[in-house]
């Protein structure tokens, strides 16, 4: 028997208990990198309370606005797996033209975005009516992450071979901007008042902290490096996917920024709009992904090797409690399900 | 019942006492040759061997081609040749049966 086998044991348990996915509800739903599931954990109980089963090493998770469907990519198959929400069932995968990595929905969700790390590079547009491919957007460089900016207005797409941050105009699909010489890892949006993108706080290849970008001047403005705060001896040697820091966010209030750092087995807390260190919590091994509540209260910290997510409450910045996952959890994301 | 719990604790017991194990024993798994010597020297600087065996059964060679060419375009110090030899190694080894 594997571990594998018994961790689904484990999970098959609380299924049996625990109902599925009724009326709306919030999840919070974590991908594992290294398996072919993931998990659905009800952030009232910290519990799962659902597994999504055939997404073969699958990498970015998105949800329908109103709530009845997910999507994942699958590097393994290079599909757009689309799942029902009511039975977690996969229906059907949307064939790409190449490995993907992350993905982004519209804010209509009339449309899903897929970054195509395959050379030369793309986003490919899902139409979520037909569930076909209906656009290829070319790109310099294969995508790793894609964004909708939360306004809706700009698609950002990420290229770590390409060495590159487009902003994309979703109403035209044209590119309008781009930024950088270095490989661009997760980002963050921080917004103004009325909803339009105010900063993007990005994560870079090698380095650990993240650049901040002040999206209507279209350039970066300051970049911050996290605290040297664990001593020699203690601190993780890697590898780190040329990625020391990778998994950063802006808590649904506006008021923080949570940022996670590999080597240190940490996520760091800065105030916002001012960027001050707040403080620190460990969160256990090669911490990855994060995302929130809708209300603010918690942090879910995925940390990969030890296929465990672990949950902090913000205003405390103290851990709660850590949820054994799948293999291998990465990206992360928070979605009301119907 | 009684007896199947206990049985279920002692497997859940050896899974867990057993996992890390598993994963660090993946580089032995592979057979030795050129291919395992370039793919430990170029991708484990930056990546856990799980990071490339986790894909096994997936790809074809054209697949694990457009994995190394990927790399190569994100610093991997690879030459031609040794892009072939550990493609070719790759799909051998960790490639799709078709």
């Amino acid at each position: 028997m594997t571990h594998g086998f018994a961790r689904s044991l484990i999970v098959g348990a609380f299924l049996v208990v625990t109902p599925l996915v009724s009326s709306a509800q919030v999840r919070i739903v974590q991908t594992n990198s290294g398996g072919d599931n993931i998990h659905l954990i009800d952030p009232a109980t910290h519990k799962i309370v659902g597994e999504i089963k055939g997404v073969p090493i699958n990498h970015g998770a998105a949800a329908a606005p109103d709530g009845t469907h997910l999507y994942f990519s699958s590097e393994a198959e290079r599909v757009l797996a689309v799942v029902d929400v009511k039975s977690l069932a996969v229906t059907k995968k949307v064939p790409l033209t190449g490995r993907p990595n992350n993905i982004s929905i519209s804010r209509d969700g009339k449309r899903v975005y897929v970054g195509i790390v395959s050379e030369p590079g793309a986003v490919d547009v899902i139409d979520t009516a037909s569930l076909e491919r209906v656009k290829s957007i070319p790109t310099k460089g294969g995508i790793h992450n894609v964004y909708v900016t939360p306004d809706g207005r700009f698609i950002v797409a990420g290229s770590i071979a390409g060495r590159n941050m487009m902003v994309i105009d979703a109403k035209t699909d044209e590119p309008v901007w781009s930024l950088f010489n270095e490989g661009v890892r997760p980002i963050a949006f921080e917004t103004n008042p009325d909803g339009s993108t105010k900063r993007l706080f990005v994560q870079l290849s090698e380095l650990h902290g993240f650049a901040v970008v002040d999206f209507a001047q279209r350039k970066e403005v300051a970049r911050v490096v996290l605290p040297d705060d664990v001593p020699a001896e203690q601190r993780d040697k890697g590898p780190f996917n040329a990625s020391p820091s990778h998994g950063l966010g802006v808590a649904p209030n506006g008021r923080t920024l949570w940022v996670t750092s590999r080597p240190n087995g940490k996520a760091y807390i800065y105030s916002l709009p001012d960027l001050k260190l707040m403080g620190s919590v460990d969160v256990g091994k090669r911490p990855d992904w994060v995302t929130f509540t809708p209300d603010s209260k918690y942090i879910y910290v995925a940390t990969e090797p030890s296929d465990s997510v672990t949950v902090i409450d913000v205003a405390s910045m103290k851990e709660v409690t850590r949820i054994t996952v799948g293999d291998g959890p990465k990206r992360n994301i928070t979605a009301v399900l119907k | 019942m009684l007896r199947f719990l206990s049985g279920l604790v002692v497997v859940l017991v050896f899974a867990v006492v057993t996992a890390p194990a598993g994963r660090t024993a993946q580089s032995e798994e592979l057979p030795d040759g050129p291919g395992k010597k370039i793919l430990l020297a170029s991708c484990t600087s930056c990546h856990e061997l799980t990071e490339v065996t986790k894909l096994r059964g997936y790809y074809t060679k054209d697949d694990w081609r457009d994995v190394i060419v990927t790399m190569v375009k994100y610093g991997a110090t690879l030459n031609d040749k040794e892009s072939d030899v550990l493609v070719d190694y790759l799909a051998a080894n960790l490639g799709k049966k078709e």
